[in-house]
């Protein structure tokens, strides 16, 4: 029963593989994705049960606990949300001639594929395995981000697969060190890079060493974070992608990749006793990030690079947030992880199907997006207003507890900034994007009307979601965010 | 042992040297191939002295992978997909050759300098072990951004993993065998994928030149 949250992503992708039918097909992968979901959520009922979890066939491989099941939970929500909306996606696009059938079994052998990829990071405690799963996202995505084969396309998936591969071996380095490290002080078969044996005996490892794989790893799992400097990849991927691989890697790629630099993150603070050296690489990196994506979105003319920045931005929030390591800024971190996923995911989906109605992502060349799709239209704007950090939605809460929780942590100029590049960017964003949703449309061959109805339902199921959850939280899911950030600190 | 390892990874940082001053696609598949094959007589060598003292066989199963994977199987590869779309034979670099050689030099030294210092490091020669690898990595990182074929790049990316595999060999006498045989599959995998994609950017860009992927930006 517990690999069944394995077992399933990787049965859809076989079962499409089999499968010629185009609704069939359809039909399958939704099943799939639903039983998933069904079984990730009952692992978060045994967690909040038990509190973590191995098992005993693979007990060094398998492992889940508040963490990673807040993770495992993120992507089987999205990826379930996601594989709704591609029906109508797709069909769409098969019914415009820009793809062919055998494409939309290839695009759901490939998703389930990058889905299993994913799940393989969160459940595993052993960190060379983990990094294994990690390249293995950039593997399964690379012809989902090439997927439409044209010059841009192409272009995207060769950076995606070039720089994602060569930062990620940088990590891969990182993890030598630790291993090395773990070595010199604890030799024998146990210390196969397992987690929790690190965690628990982190005190006696070398510093030196593991603040030199700390760098390694920040910049290599921080390429595929899309963390600035190291970020060219993202904005060119997330645009060529289609929209509901866009939704997928922003809302639960990058927060996989997040998940290996918390894990290492862990390990190195409480060896060193103390989140200064980390916190500074990290806070800076995260301020570095928001103020680079600021400046990128205030001269975009393409609306999906425009959110693919705004993910920069996000990750760069949660980077400050764990820089901060105090309890609360860990918690605003976590959730804010969960709270970006859904609210990401789903301004991909409605930026998809502006895409559907207008064939261009040009900012300039769309108007009165709230006359022709009226639903999924209002949708966009008011996710636009949730993603920029506005109440009730979620962001607010966790954008709110990382900035109380930096000036608590006495660092007054670094929440100042934070705030000033917050507010940058929402001054930067709102002009940018405000402009497509009113005036009239242009005439022609634009119709007012929602193409996708799934999709436009599953657009504003996230839309409640995010907006419930900013505003009540079920006193369960609070205390698993809690013992998530609890893990994180070192089980302190 | 430790005089025949120091060798070998000097040597491996040498052919490194030799990569950055070729000049033709067909010859860095080969340098990649002697290079590759350096590393399965060091995962040799120290396979058997593991196994005659502990009896374990893990290094040697994966000497035998690289050999199969690393020499014979990637080079192969990428002969077939250089020879598919080549269509004559043109100047590949941007710095000329004693320029990059000595910025390889200055890579080197860049290695030996940031680890050194490292005073948890008691063993004198894993430092050298250490500064060897890393130095490869770094060369293979240069030879990616000092090359504009597409094929460069990807054997590049092949000589960083070739230097993370002799990082983890000589200090930790290699990772866990179940992450090892996790590597190989993903650089396996990587090289398939680059090779695809390597003929869809010919196919739409009618050219391997990576400097015309540049419609992008911002």
């Amino acid at each position: 029963m517990e690999f069944a949250v394995i077992i399933l992503p990787l049965l859809g992708a076989l079962l499409c593989l089999l499968t010629r039918n185009r609704r069939l097909l359809h039909v399958v992968n939704g099943f799939v994705a639903g039983l998933f979901l069904l079984a990730s959520l009952y692992m978060t009922f045994r967690i909040i049960d038990t509190g973590t979890l191995t098992s005993p066939v693979l007990a060094s491989l398998f492992y889940l606990d508040p963490l990673s099941v807040i993770t495992l939970d993120t992507i089987a929500i999205v990826n379930f949300m996601v594989s709704l909306y591609s029906v109508g996606y797709l069909e769409e696009e098969l019914k415009h001639h820009i793809i062919t059938g055998g494409m939309i079994r290839i695009f759901y052998v490939l998703t389930s594929t990058f889905v299993f990829t994913m799940v393989l990071v969160v459940t595993t405690q052993n960190l060379g395995v983990m990094w294994v799963a990690i390249e293995a996202t950039t593997l399964a995505s690379v012809f989902l981000v090439g997927f439409y084969n044209n010059k841009h396309a192409v272009e995207a998936a060769w950076k995606y697969v070039m720089i994602c591969s060569v930062g990620i071996a940088f990590a891969l380095l990182g993890i030598i060190l630790l291993y090395f490290s773990s070595l010199q002080v604890l030799p024998g078969p146990e210390s196969n890079l397992n987690w929790n044996f690190l965690l628990e005996n982190a005190r006696q490892m070398q510093g030196s060493m593991l603040k030199l794989a700390f760098i390694f790893v920040l910049v290599g799992f921080g390429t595929k974070v899309g963390l600035v400097p190291l970020h060219t990849w993202l904005p060119d991927a997330h645009s060529q992608a289609p929209s509901p691989i866009s939704a997928l890697l922003s809302g639960v790629l990058l927060n996989s990749a997040m998940y290996g630099i918390i894990r290492v993150l862990a390990i190195v603070n409480k060896n060193l006793g103390g989140s200064l050296y980390t916190g500074r690489l990290l806070m800076g990196i995260g301020l570095l990030s928001i103020g680079a994506a600021a400046l990128f979105i205030y001269s975009q003319k393409d609306y999906k690079r425009l959110l693919a920045y705004s993910s920069i931005e996000h990750m760069g929030i949660i980077a400050f947030g764990l820089g901060l390591f105090t309890p609360a800024a860990v918690f605003g971190a976590v959730f804010h992880m969960v709270n970006h996923a859904f609210t990401k995911s789903m301004l991909f989906l409605a930026s998809g199907n502006v895409y559907l109605k207008y064939q261009s992502r040009e900012i300039a060349g769309i108007k009165g997006v709230l006359k022709i799709l009226p639903t999924s239209g209002t949708a966009f704007l008011l996710g636009l207003f949730a993603i920029a950090g506005l109440p009730p939605f979620s962001i607010f809460a966790s954008e709110l507890s990382i900035m109380a929780a930096a000036f608590e942590a006495r660092h007054p100029f670094a929440g100042g900034f934070f705030i000033i590049l917050i507010a940058l960017v929402f001054a930067t964003m709102a002009p940018a994007l405000l402009q497509i949703f009113f005036g009239d449309a242009p005439q022609g061959s634009i119709r007012p009307g929602e193409l996708n109805f799934t999709g436009t339902a599953v657009i504003v199921i996230l839309l409640v979601m995010i907006s419930v959850s900013g505003l009540y939280m079920p006193v369960e899911i609070k205390t698993l965010f809690e013992s998530a950030g609890a893990i994180i600190r070192g089980g302190e | 042992m430790n005089h025949y390892l120091e060798l070998l990874s000097i040597l491996i940082l040498l052919s490194s040297f030799i990569l950055a001053a070729a000049k033709r696609i067909i010859s860095y598949i080969w340098i990649f191939r002697l290079q590759s094959f350096l590393l399965v007589i060091m995962a040799g060598y120290l396979g058997a002295v593991n196994f005659r003292k502990e009896g374990d066989i893990d290094i040697l199963i994966i000497c035998m992978v690289i050999l199969v994977v690393k020499v014979i199987y990637i080079p192969r590869l990428l002969e077939n997909t250089f020879a598919k779309v080549a269509y004559k034979v043109e100047k590949d670099f941007f710095l000329n050759i004693p320029i990059s050689v000595l910025i390889c030099c200055g890579l080197v030294m860049l290695s030996y300098f940031s680890i050194f210092p490292i005073d948890d490091l008691r063993e004198g020669v894993m430092k050298t072990y250490l500064v060897n690898s890393i130095s490869v990595i770094l060369i293979g990182l240069f030879f990616m951004i000092s090359r504009k074929k597409a094929i460069g790049q990807i054997i590049g990316f092949l000589v960083i993993e070739n230097g993370l595999f002799i990082a983890a060999l000589l200090s930790a006498h290699s990772m866990p065998i179940l992450v090892d045989l996790g590597i190989f599959v993903d650089v396996l995998a990587g090289v398939m994928i680059m090779g695809v994609l390597v003929f869809r950017i010919n196919e739409n860009f009618e050219s391997i030149n990576i400097n015309k992927l540049r419609n992008l930006r911002g």
